[in-house]
């Protein structure tokens, strides 16, 4: 058994305590998987509330646990933890945040059980229900749905996907295995057959899917649990920019490798290129902020950021 | 040793419950099993048992006890602060909030006592949330939302219904806090700025510095949420409204009907392409979104936007060397 301190016993008695006291004579076994503990763990838990009281620790003064021979427990005399210890603020936000974020996704019953808990719940910590607002991101229901379905039946699809880092559409054969959220998008993760290996997509960038109902021939490695949305590659291109003050949210936004201090305001960073485009868009956004100030394995990379100008100018400025 | 310590720590904590009046360490160390004699050694436990306690959550209350002098330290929990209050919640409704932590977590901050206290995980597997139709459709959903550390005390100041102060932008701000919204992979917060006497929109991780509560009770009411969901870039700032007019190619049009969300009002051309009317309140958020499409679209409106962005096109291709 893992070493578990005394903090951490007591916040388990300090809940399992004031539940059994407002639910007498369940059974051991039952408490025990209500909590997520095995049965020796409770019962060494009780072994401990057995000891507890108020002076004169007079047989009649401490908390009165008994276990009767079909395994049902009950405490009696426990006035001071018949209620469990309020929520800490950071435990009742985290509640509401995952409830709230849940309620997001599409398909959620908007008035179900999870909604009726919200509200209680908010009540109880003294806050409305709109205090707290988690989008997970912008998806379709619909799109979630078929993705959901198809990766637990384990079949393939076939859609149209827009790369952004590419700038390019693309028409794909996937297996999904997991659709997930993270930082604010929706993604699949899956096998790609066009790529010939793992991928994940942003699920607000499929513009179609088709259930091709055959089952998927590659599956996730056992246990695989990939959580990250980006994976650098060793022979990825990089490119290091020189960054001023107001473009230094490009450190949060992207994964950057060699940050350094700012020296007036100005950073340098570099950053990995899954795309051209991708770096492209990046350099026109950022405008007079950035400087292309080094690059491996990309060639003309103090160029792009011009070239994409002029095809943009000349929009601007039809000819004639 | 850990099981003493643990007694001693519910013992502590039942008497500190059961006591009306403050009651000062030596009170305590008579009453409660387990301590060493009076000494160095006692102060020692006592303060780290007091520490346990606050990390525990328990709310200590330091007062005075009534008639010493010199002042002495007394300790009691008041009921008040420590029960939680009962939700009230049915049993398929534990199950949900169980679910819910389970696929949705908030870096740092979920844990299993929250819902221990609540009443225990209501059973080993929590199958679905009850009046979907289909059980299996969000068991297997994951999400992760990032925390920060400005959340947890602007939480509690709502709650509370206290102002809060916190540096933004080089300048110190007192905000009444109303609602913490979190899209786009970010923690936003809205309240009412009392030296600016408006309401103002924060990204949480461009605060600057500690979230610091005060004294003074939050007297203004937060108005309803915004219809149409949550705010994109160029909605939050504190510009005089501008309306612009983007043209994007057909191509282009589904993604940028999902980037403006429902609202935005598009004009479909002949050839496909969407001439969209967007109200904008921050022009460089707008800017830069404008510019992610590359060739693909046009600002048409307002001229001196157009002009602007045709400036920042030049500029960086004068920057970049002789092109063609």
């Amino acid at each position: 058994m893992s070493r578990i301190t005394a903090a951490d016993r007591m916040r388990r008695v300090l809940a399992i305590v004031p539940w059994i006291v407002a639910n007498p004579g369940e059974k051991v076994a039952d408490v025990a998987s209500r909590f997520g503990l095995t049965e020796e763990e409770l019962l060494a838990d009780l072994g401990v509330v057995y000891m507890v009281g108020l002076p004169p620790y007079s047989p009649d003064a401490l908390v009165d646990v008994q276990i009767d021979d079909e395994g049902r427990v009950t405490i009696r005399l426990a006035d001071f933890f018949s209620r469990p210890l309020r929520l800490t603020p950071g435990q009742g936000l985290a509640l509401l945040a995952s409830s709230d974020g849940l309620l997001s996704v599409p398909g959620t019953d908007a008035d179900g059980a999870l909604a009726r808990a919200l509200a209680k719940l908010a009540a109880a910590l003294g806050v409305g229900d709109d205090d707290i607002d988690v989008h997970l991101g912008a998806a379709e229901g619909r799109m979630l749905d078929r993705l959901r379905h198809a990766a637990a039946a384990g079949t393939e699809i076939e859609m149209v996907y827009y790369s952004y880092g590419r700038d390019a559409h693309t028409t794909r054969v996937i297996a999904p295995w997991r659709v997930f959220a993270d930082a604010g998008a929706w993604y699949v993760h899956g096998w790609c057959h066009r790529a010939d290996g793992e991928r994940i997509f942003r699920v607000d960038r499929i513009e179609s899917i088709t259930e091709l109902d055959r089952p998927a021939t590659v599956r996730p490695d056992d246990g695989e649990q990939t959580n990250g949305v980006f994976h650098p590659r060793e022979g990825d291109p990089r490119v290091t920019l020189e960054l001023d003050a107001d473009a230094s949210w490009v450190v949060d936004a992207y994964p950057c490798e060699d940050v350094t201090e700012p020296v007036d305001g100005v950073l340098t960073a570099t950053l990995v290129v899954t795309a051209v485009p991708w770096l492209e868009r990046l350099l026109v956004r950022l405008g007079p902020s950035a400087r292309v100030v080094d690059a491996q394995g990309l060639a003309d990379a103090t160029l792009l950021a011009g070239r994409a100008a002029a095809r943009m100018l000349e929009r601007y400025r039809p000819a004639g | 040793m850990t099981v003493n310590k643990l007694e001693r720590l519910l013992n502590l904590t039942a008497v500190l419950l059961d006591t009306r009046r403050p009651l000062s360490a030596e009170e305590l160390r008579q009453k409660v099993d387990g301590y060493p004699p009076p000494g160095a050694a006692f102060h020692r436990t006592f303060e780290r048992d007091k520490d346990d306690l606050r990390v525990l959550g328990i709310p200590l209350r330091v007062e005075r006890v009534p008639a010493t002098d010199p002042p002495v330290d007394g300790y009691r929990i008041a009921a008040e602060d420590y029960y939680l209050p009962d939700p009230g919640l049915d049993p398929d409704e534990l199950a949900a909030l169980h679910l819910a932590s389970l696929t949705v977590r908030l870096e740092g901050l979920g844990d299993q006592e929250a819902l221990w206290k609540l009443g225990g995980l209501g059973g080993a597997e929590p199958s679905a949330v009850p009046g979907q139709g289909d059980p299996g459709v969000v068991k297997d959903v994951v999400a992760s939302l990032p925390g920060d550390p400005g959340l947890v005390p602007i939480f509690q100041a709502i709650s509370e219904r206290r102002t809060i102060r916190f540096p933004y932008r080089d300048e110190a701000r007192e905000v009444e806090p109303w609602r913490l919204d979190f899209h786009r992979g970010r923690w936003y917060l809205t309240g009412f700025d009392l030296a600016r006497e408006g309401e103002r929109n924060f990204r949480l991780d461009r605060i600057d510095g500690a979230v610091e509560p005060t004294d003074r009770k939050a007297e203004t009411r937060p108005p309803p949420p915004p219809a149409g969901g949550p705010r994109r870039p160029w909605e939050l700032g504190e510009e005089q409204p501008v309306t612009a007019r983007l043209l994007v190619d057909a191509e282009r049009v589904d993604a940028a009907r999902r980037e403006l969300g429902p609202d935005v009002v598009g004009d479909q051309q002949p050839d496909g392409s969407v001439i969209f009317t967007v109200p904008v309140v921050n022009h460089d958020a707008f800017r830069s979104f404008v510019l992610g499409f590359l060739h693909h679209a046009e600002l048409l409106e307002p001229s001196a936007w157009r002009a602007d962005i045709v400036r920042w096109l030049e500029a960086l291709a004068v920057a970049s060397g002789p092109v063609r």
